[in-house]
């Protein structure tokens, strides 16, 4: 029963840490469903009604996340897989920013560029999958790109709509004051088109876990993706379940960095009073 | 200092904007210009400030005829227009070179936001932040200040307040001021020439040079008077045809 309580515990800490909200009677009260249904599976298991080779009892899969860290194998495929998401997460919001500014800017490069991108979009992503390892096989590369493609719509789109959503009439101030383009862009564009920028990180963001996991299931030797199939193959749905209680963890956490950088640069926003 | 020499600007239904508008401004002037609504001042001031650019006509500042906006310009708008991601004193130095920041609290100091440098526009009353948009503008320098009826969203005490501190930077900057109201009050507190706008498209009907040296007293009975000729001029009595 002990490590079972442990679970909410970890939940309560990185509410803690998020410090979105730091009353504690929210967290409480946000955590008794969670540990109420854990304490049902785990009673279930118990008395036999889950088959244990189906669906193992909490504690269990606990166990088998406790001896991932104690053999650091639980380490190597999460940094692995951060690494990736981390690194295609760069390219494709990189890349977003620098064609969305320009599209949403000039509108000759809208023109130009958007009707292609727009049917790149409408291709699902993961249908790039073969190409991409037939183009740079199936190491770090192909992983990275896959998920920078899937990371780059989100973004993209969310800047060129921030941007066209720009009052003109602030604009209209840098014309004022001689502005190029470039400083026009940097100086009054990108800051006014912050905060689409940030929900297009942020749904971008939740993309990139999906296409990480993706890339590995599709062809990999660690991460956590590998390690779903790897439970699979050595019929082992502790080491599943494991495997997507890390990705809900690391998403939450992943998310709640973002949540913090969005209030974190827009406490100008009249709109963001929330406590 | 500031020519304008028959500017016409029409839009495509032709009877809005303004046509065959000349004038002359002097160095250090105030003008007032009045008109009803429809009959093109903002329009003018968006031609002289090079944000509007298909007009006819010329504009010169100082023999040189201008293309685009003038480095010798600086505009207030109606609103205050400032970037909501910048407190205070960065709003100020928005138009400014890295290198010209210390400019930046003298200016601080003459609109009276002295305390208020790191607040962001939201936390400002529409009153301070009209300050801002003033010292923004004034902080470049420019020879030429346009102001698009710059306090018509203020009450009638701050708009007073900002008049009377338009006055005093005017009298230590001595830029070139070219004010479009249609505050009648306005215009005779503090122009030196009025240029009353009529009609649709709006041409130049009338010029009041007024003589009177500021600072000038707000009750004073001259400018009563000319404030019922301005009314006859501007014709309001008369129910417009339609």
């Amino acid at each position: 029963m002990k490590e079972v309580i442990a679970i909410p515990n970890v939940n309560e800490g990185k509410e803690k840490h998020r410090k979105i909200n730091p009353s504690i009677q929210r967290v409480l009260l946000g955590s008794i469903v969670p540990v109420l249904l854990i304490l049902a599976w785990e009673y279930l298991s118990r008395v036999g009604v889950f088959p244990p080779h189906l669906l193992p009892a909490p504690s269990i899969i606990l166990q088998s996340l406790m001896t991932m860290t104690s053999d650091g194998s639980l380490w190597t495929h999460t940094s692995i897989t951060l690494y990736r998401l981390v690194l295609g997460f760069l390219f494709g919001t990189v890349a977003a920013l620098i064609i969305g500014a320009a599209v949403g800017y000039f509108s000759t490069v809208e023109s130009l560029l958007d009707p292609l991108i727009q049917a790149f979009r409408s291709i699902p992503s993961l249908a790039w999958v073969p190409l991409f390892i037939l183009w740079m096989g199936i190491g770090e590369p192909s992983k990275v790109v896959l998920i920078a493609v899937g990371v780059f719509f989100p973004v993209y789109l969310n800047i060129v709509s921030g941007i066209q959503g720009i009052d003109r009439k602030l604009i209209e101030v840098g014309k004022i004051y001689h502005f190029s383009s470039l400083q026009l862009i940097r100086k009054i564009i990108l800051p006014a088109a912050l905060p689409s920028f940030l929900v297009g990180l942020r749904s971008g963001l939740g993309l990139g876990w999906m296409f990480v996991v993706a890339a590995e299931l599709m062809g990999a030797s660690t991460g956590i993706g590998y390690l779903l199939v790897y439970g699979q193959n050595t019929y082992a749905p502790e080491l599943i379940i494991s495997s997507i209680v890390l990705f809900a963890i690391l998403g939450k956490i992943t998310d709640a960095i973002l949540k913090r950088l969005e209030t974190k640069t827009l406490h100008w926003q009249d709109t963001i009073v929330k406590k | 200092m500031l020519s304008i020499e028959r500017v016409s600007r029409t839009f495509s239904n032709g009877t809005t904007g303004f046509k065959n508008i000349e004038l002359k401004v002097e160095q250090g002037e105030v003008i007032g210009i009045l008109g009803t609504s429809g009959c093109g001042k903002s329009t003018l001031l968006r031609v002289l400030s090079g944000l509007d650019k298909q007009y006819d006509g010329r504009v010169v500042i100082d023999d040189e005829t201008v293309h685009d906006v003038h480095k010798k310009i600086g505009m207030i708008f109606q609103e205050p227009r400032l970037m909501p991601w910048l407190k205070v004193h960065d709003n100020i130095g928005f138009g400014l070179q890295k290198k010209e920041q210390s400019k930046i609290a003298q200016y601080i100091k003459a609109v009276g936001l002295e305390g208020f440098e790191n607040h962001y526009p939201k936390d400002l009353s529409g009153g301070m932040a009209q300050r801002v948009a003033i010292a923004r503008a004034l902080v470049t320098s420019p020879e030429i200040l346009l102001l698009d009826e710059p306090f018509s969203a203020l009450d009638a005490f701050t708009k007073m307040q900002l008049q009377d501190l338009l006055l005093n930077l005017w009298q230590t900057y001595q830029s070139t001021i070219l004010l479009v109201t249609h505050d009648i009050d306005e215009a005779l507190y503090l122009a030196d020439r009025i240029i009353i706008l009529r009609g649709q498209p709006g041409e130049v009907y009338q010029e009041i040079k007024i003589e009177k040296s500021k600072p000038r007293s707000r009750g004073d009975q001259d400018l009563a008077a000319l404030k019922d000729e301005i009314l006859q001029l501007l014709d309001l009595s008369q129910p417009k045809a339609i």
